[in-house]
């Protein structure tokens, strides 16, 4: 039974890094660009939510659509500004300069965050309790955002794999050259990768608000729990993120329940060197 | 009065100023130049909500001072910059004020860690320095003597609960500490309280933040099933572990988290899981201290908010820094340190007294009960707003 | 010289005019200044832009802390015991972490540092986390002297790279990390002592800082914001570049405290904006900035006045009587799918060998193999009759043995001058690279362009300029991938007229993969034909290309 519990808590936990990790890895896997105000959309998103339950004093997950489509049109705003110009440098280049500008806009935005609604962490108090189900417990708000987050990466795949413009997404992904002889307008599909990256991660921080408390100054830490997670599972690999996410949540839920929190707390950064130094031949990419 | 926001500027402004004061006659002599007491407060960054409570008691204090006519006849004069949450430039600026401002006395700034920061400083140019935002008490040692603390140490934080909870039949208990300096003193000094007191420790872990997850933490405090769980938090732990043992069906006879559910949004954030949670504080409304009652009602007037605890430290270090200049009769920083060190005084949050090395001894921190989503001071008894209920319900 | 004067007069004014505010303001800025050199060495120079060097920056403040309190060492001596701390921390770690590239060994650091705090956090010697204090004693001048001292030396370091040759094969990495391999480059060695260079620099920093701040606690000791403000300084300063780290840490860091005052709300955001800025309107920063009206321009380096006559190199005598080149059953597997199966080849002297194939045949990964870019599964390989399968690529370049790439692979921001000196440097004419260089550069047709940057070449000169690093090897053996393909016939006659004359260079054997055949077919001595990764017919070229077998596979109907 504890057995049991202890698996339950690590596959919930899991699917809160599927949601906060996915869109990161959606964004990498089509641009190469590495998002690091990902964790900045995700706390503003979040903030805003509580501001939006805390003073209207309506559901906070009616706010989802309203940020999911506003945090698009920021993503397609910005994109053609600051990340499509460095396209034009070749993928390794522009992997490493967008690392730069994204870092600028990280600074950028939690420091508006911070004007905004100042430091003090909040959280919203919905969904805290848990339902039970053959004698086990099931967190409210992490089967909410995990469910969430199974939809989204169902959605994810079924879209890149079935659909016209998910395919000429994935197109673009892996040829450029390749896409655009087929006729695609690859910068457009950037521009949708990168709204949809960033909505699905305002959309994450609707959820990640209810789950546990945010301020501005955490975006950093969630930016780089969610790029270890899609460095665990394959740069770029829808199934592999959400297996090492789930896998991730796991393994900390055991060693945080037998060694402690702090066991915990560095079990990601360990093993995301273990799996590096073990296999840098799927790491060592020209 | 004014935050010296452009400190280069100004010393600019001086560095031309000062061949034309040569030329002005002197001031007349009755004028005694005031005594200037500086230092450095969180205006920005992370830490500036807290420290803005802080920093408007030390305003306060001074106004105080200086209509019942100052310090050995001398009005006060406060010089302050802003140090940006960062132990790193507040060193920088307490330097400043040292050494080029030659300001008269200091006042420490907000948080345990700016402070931190500045202590060797202190210590360096032996400066007699009250220190209102520090509760670690790893501060105040044997070499850091010229630091003194200005607030309940954290190895104060919830001591009163062990002992109430004891006496209302409760037998083991269970210890979270988060790893920082000085949520660890409380960790510690609750450990050796318990074993003291001949309570068991069930469970214990340290854990480090951030830390989106504590269910697995809550799972193993559920199986040992303690009558007590004192967590030594900050804020989004003591969220995260309220919200994780209710998830996780458990509910012990007694909570206790240090700090952050004495935050408004604590409250807002967990909702009907913060009844009866048990928390401490190291000044009330309520303290029969003298003045006290005063002391809010000119809060009040002046700022148009209520006061909470921080405002009490500010205003209570600059009582304190008053008494010690006054009995010594001096600015001489020596003398003023060995006053503070060896004798007490009365403030507004309780009575002022230290070690040997500047920790405090003298101050409380007190237990406060969130009851239907108000805080009432329900320890000790001889104080109480409210009575401890329990056990907590977790709903 | 006026430059260097002011710095200096600046430096000294500074203990003189305040022994508090401004000289701490001023150590802090020597400080930030040298871990924007230190970052520089391995993030500008090498391209490995790390998140993590405030790991070593860390160590260094942890290890003098504890030299000072437990072994009693004075503080001056345990900050240059902490650099070698750094330095032993750097060899340790960057043998593991630089076998990654790009953001993951960006990510990597970044984690690393996450790894050490935790470590601190918990290490009861160290103090956990409520960390170590330092006796505190009034030293500012002399930590701030040290700090200067520390901040030259960086200074010289990154001028080192500026002007020397190891600086060049620090800058390849950057610019094309196999294609520096394949000239040669030591490319790990390379960049481990970059890297150690660059985990010394912040150590020593750390270790004056500790001192001088007279705590160190693992928060402050590791913490990600001192790494990320270092890469704002570079960026905005002018990355790779003399000196960017130097303009870019003084300029922000007195806006910073002087003038972001007006804004004190949007210092970090101001931070981003100049980021961004830079990056997409300025990418080289100040520098780059200055570098459009011609100043603070990068030498080339190691570049004589005008270009010299040079001399040809003496020939080696020849060793031995056994072929250049012998392959033996050689086979490639990737997972299931053999691409090279059990192919024998071998390269006689003065022999120039052709394989040819159709796209997929497995002829550029039998190369690959050959110059050790791809681990073959089995066989073996000769060079000279010395089995060679456990050397590294840069070996097999240093032996002679030069290849060129299917599409060139120039190093496209040097000059002419440094593409062709860097593989001097490596080949066998070592000894005596300028005059080598130079030859070179005067048999290839480059003496008027040699200054030039590589960008501004045409196509075929670009080509050109890959035979020329070829010859810079001084090779024995040369390996020509696909040289002809996508080229007019005019190139194409034009590289004929190269290869023709490769023996004139002491070159013994030359084999060349080719898809143009008519293009080939006369040039070489003997033909191999691969398809789908097996041999299936070798011999002269006349009768190869009749072998019906070939005719069927390959060619579809006969020339």
């Amino acid at each position: 039974m504890l057995a049991l519990q202890i698996l339950v808590n690590g596959l919930l936990l899991g699917g809160l890094y599927v949601l906060i990790a996915q869109s990161l890895n959606l964004i990498f896997g089509v641009m190469g660009v590495v998002n690091l105000a990902h964790g900045a959309f995700i706390v503003v998103a979040g903030l805003f939510t509580y501001w939006f339950a805390s003073s209207t004093g309506i559901n906070p997950l009616a706010a989802l659509p309203f940020v999911f489509i506003v945090m698009a049109l920021v993503g397609a705003g910005l994109q053609p500004l600051l990340v499509e110009p460095l396209m034009k440098m070749g993928r390794s280049k522009a992997e490493l300069l967008s690392l730069m500008v994204t870092f600028g806009l990280d600074y950028v935005l939690v420091e508006l965050a911070l004007q905004v609604w100042g430091s003090s962490f909040v959280s919203v108090p919905y969904l805290q309790s848990s339902w039970k189900f053959a004698g086990l417990d099931f967190s409210q708000a992490l089967v909410v955002s995990g469910v969430f987050a199974a939809l989204v990466s169902a959605l994810l795949y079924w879209w890149l794999n079935r659909t016209d413009s998910g395919k000429s997404l994935l197109a673009a992904s892996q040829s450029e050259t390749g896409a655009i002889c087929c006729g695609i307008d690859v910068k457009r599909v950037r521009m949708l990768a990168f709204a949809l990256g960033v909505a699905l991660a305002a959309a994450a921080g609707v959820l990640v608000i209810i789950v546990e408390a945010l301020a501005p100054q955490t975006a950093d830490d969630l930016t780089l729990l969610a790029f270890v997670i899609i460095a665990l599972g394959g740069l770029g690999s829808y199934v592999g993120v959400a297996v090492a996410a789930l896998l991730l949540g796991v393994a900390q839920s055991v060693t945080g329940y037998f060694v402690g929190g702090n066991a915990e707390y560095v079990l990601p950064y360990v093993l995301l060197i273990l799996v590096m130094v073990a296999l840098p031949g799927r790491f060592r990419r020209a | 009065m004014r935050i010296h926001k452009y400190p280069r500027l100004a010393l600019f402004a001086g560095l031309l100023a000062l061949p034309c004061a040569a030329f002005l006659p002197a001031p007349a002599a009755e004028a005694a130049p005031p005594i200037v007491i500086g230092g450095t407060i969180s205006e920005t960054g992370p830490l500036a909500v807290d420290a803005d409570y802080q920093i408007k008691g030390v305003k306060l204090a001074v106004a105080d001072a200086n209509a019942a006519g100052g310090w050995l006849g001398r009005k006060l004069e406060l010089k302050l910059y802003d140090d940006k949450s960062s132990a790193g430039v507040a060193d920088r600026l307490y330097e400043r004020l040292i050494t080029d401002d030659k300001v008269d006395l200091l006042i420490g700034p907000y948080s345990s860690g700016v402070t931190t920061g500045i202590a060797p400083l202190i210590n360096k140019y032996q400066m007699a320095t009250m220190e209102p935002g520090a509760s670690d008490p790893s501060i105040y040692r044997a070499g850091n003597r010229w630091n003194i603390q200005g607030t309940a140490s954290s190895l104060q934080y919830l001591d009163q609960l062990l002992p109430a909870a004891k006496d209302r039949g409760a037998k083991t208990v269970a210890l979270l500490g988060l790893e920082s300096a000085f949520t660890l003193a409380c960790y510690h000094a609750r450990e050796a309280q318990a074993k003291e007191l001949g309570m068991k420790i069930v469970y214990q872990t340290t854990y480090s933040l951030p830390q989106p997850d504590f269910s697995s933490i809550a799972l193993a405090v559920k199986n040992a099933k303690p009558d007590v769980v004192i967590a030594c938090t900050y804020y989004p732990d003591a969220v995260g572990i309220t919200r994780s043992l209710h998830q996780q069906g458990f509910a012990p006879k007694f909570l206790g988290e240090t700090v952050g559910p004495v935050e408004a949004p604590f409250t807002k954030a967990v909702g009907p899981l913060a009844n009866r949670l048990v928390t401490n504080t190291g000044w009330w409304s309520n303290f029969k201290t003298p003045d006290n009652q005063g002391f809010i009602e000119r809060y009040k007037a002046m700022f148009h908010q209520d006061p909470d605890y921080h405002a009490a430290t500010g205003y209570a270090a600059i009582q304190v820094l008053g008494a010690a200049v006054k009995a010594t009769n001096s600015l001489d920083q020596a003398k003023i340190r060995d006053w503070l060190l060896s004798h007490t005084a009365e403030t507004i949050q309780g009575t002022f007294k230290v070690n040997e090395n500047g920790l405090s001894l003298g101050y409380v921190q007190d237990l406060l009960q969130i009851q239907d989503g108000v805080l009432k001071l329900v320890y000790p008894a001889a104080n109480a707003e409210a009575t401890l209920q329990f056990p907590y319900t977790g709903s | 010289m006026i430059a260097a004067a002011v710095l200096l007069a600046v430096f000294v004014a500074i203990p003189l005019r305040s022994r508090g505010y401004l000289l701490q303001l001023g150590t802090d800025t020597l400080s930030a200044v040298t871990l924007a050199y230190g970052w520089n060495l391995i993030g500008g120079f090498a391209g490995y832009f790390s998140f993590g060097q405030v790991s070593f920056y860390g160590l260094g403040a942890y290890a003098t802390a504890l030299l000072v309190l437990r072994a009693h060492m004075p503080w001056y001596f345990a900050a240059l015991v902490s650099g070698l701390v750094g330095a032993a921390a750097a060899l340790l770690l960057g043998r593991i972490m630089l076998r990654l590239r790009g953001i993951l060994f960006a990510l990597g650091m970044l984690g690393l540092a996450r790894i050490l705090e935790v470590i601190f956090n918990n290490w009861h010697y160290a103090g956990a986390s409520v960390g170590l204090s330092l006796p505190a004693v009034l030293t500012p001048v002399a930590v701030y002297v040290g700090m200067g001292l520390l901040a030259l030396i960086s200074f010289c370091i990154t001028a080192y790279f500026v002007y020397s040759g190891f600086g060049l094969d620090v800058m390849s990495l950057n610019e094309d990390e196999d294609a520096a391999l394949s000239v040669g480059v030591p490319t790990t060695r390379v960049k481990v002592i970059a890297f150690i260079l660059s985990g010394a620099l912040p150590a020593v920093a750390g270790g004056l800082t500790a001192w001088n701040h007279s705590y160190i606690d693992p928060t402050s000791a590791f913490d990600p914001g001192v790494d990320l403000l270092t890469v704002v300084y570079v960026m905005f300063g002018g990355i790779g570049t003399l000196w960017g780290p130097l303009i870019g840490a003084v300029v922000l860091m007195i806006v910073g405290e002087e003038f972001l005052v007006y804004f004190p709300n949007l210092e970090l955001a101001l931070y981003g904006i100049v980021v961004i800025a830079t990056v997409l309107a300025f990418p080289g920063g100040l520098v780059g900035l200055a570098n459009r009206f011609g100043w603070l321009m990068r030498p080339i380096i190691l570049a004589p006045k005008g270009l010299p006559a040079g001399a040809p190199p003496e020939r080696a005598p020849a060793h031995g009587t056994q072929p250049v080149l012998e392959v033996r059953d050689l086979t490639v597997r990737f997972g299931g799918l053999t691409a090279v199966d059990r192919v024998s080849l071998s390269v006689a002297r003065g022999e120039t060998v052709c394989i040819i194939g159709a796209n997929g045949a497995g002829k550029t990964t039998f190369f690959n193999a050959i110059t050790g870019v791809v681990q073959p599964t089995s066989g073996e390989i000769l060079y000279f009759g010395q089995p060679i399968s456990h050397l590294p690529t840069f070996r097999r370049a240093q032996r002679g043995m030069a290849r060129s790439f299917q599409i060139p692979r120039l190093m496209p921001s040097f000059t002419v001058w440094e593409n062709v000196l860097l593989a001097s440097r490596h080949g066998r004419q070592s000894h005596r690279v300028v005059e080598h260089t130079a030859w070179v550069l005067h048999t290839m047709g480059f003496a008027g362009m040699w200054r030039d940057p590589v960008s501004r070449l045409t196509p075929g000169f670009q080509r050109q300029l890959e035979f020329a690093r070829v010859l810079a090897l001084s090779p024995e053996l040369v390996m020509l991938d696909e040289v002809m393909a996508g080229m007019t016939r005019e190139e194409q006659e034009q590289v004929r007229g190269v290869i023709r004359r490769l023996p004139e260079f002491g070159i013994a054997g030359v084999a060349c993969v080719e898809h143009v055949i008519a293009a080939v077919a006369d040039l070489c001595d003997r033909m191999v034909v691969l398809d789908f990764g097996r041999k299936i017919a070798e011999g002269p070229s006349a009768e190869v290309l009749k072998d019906p077998v070939v005719v069927r596979a390959y060619l579809g109907e006969p020339i």
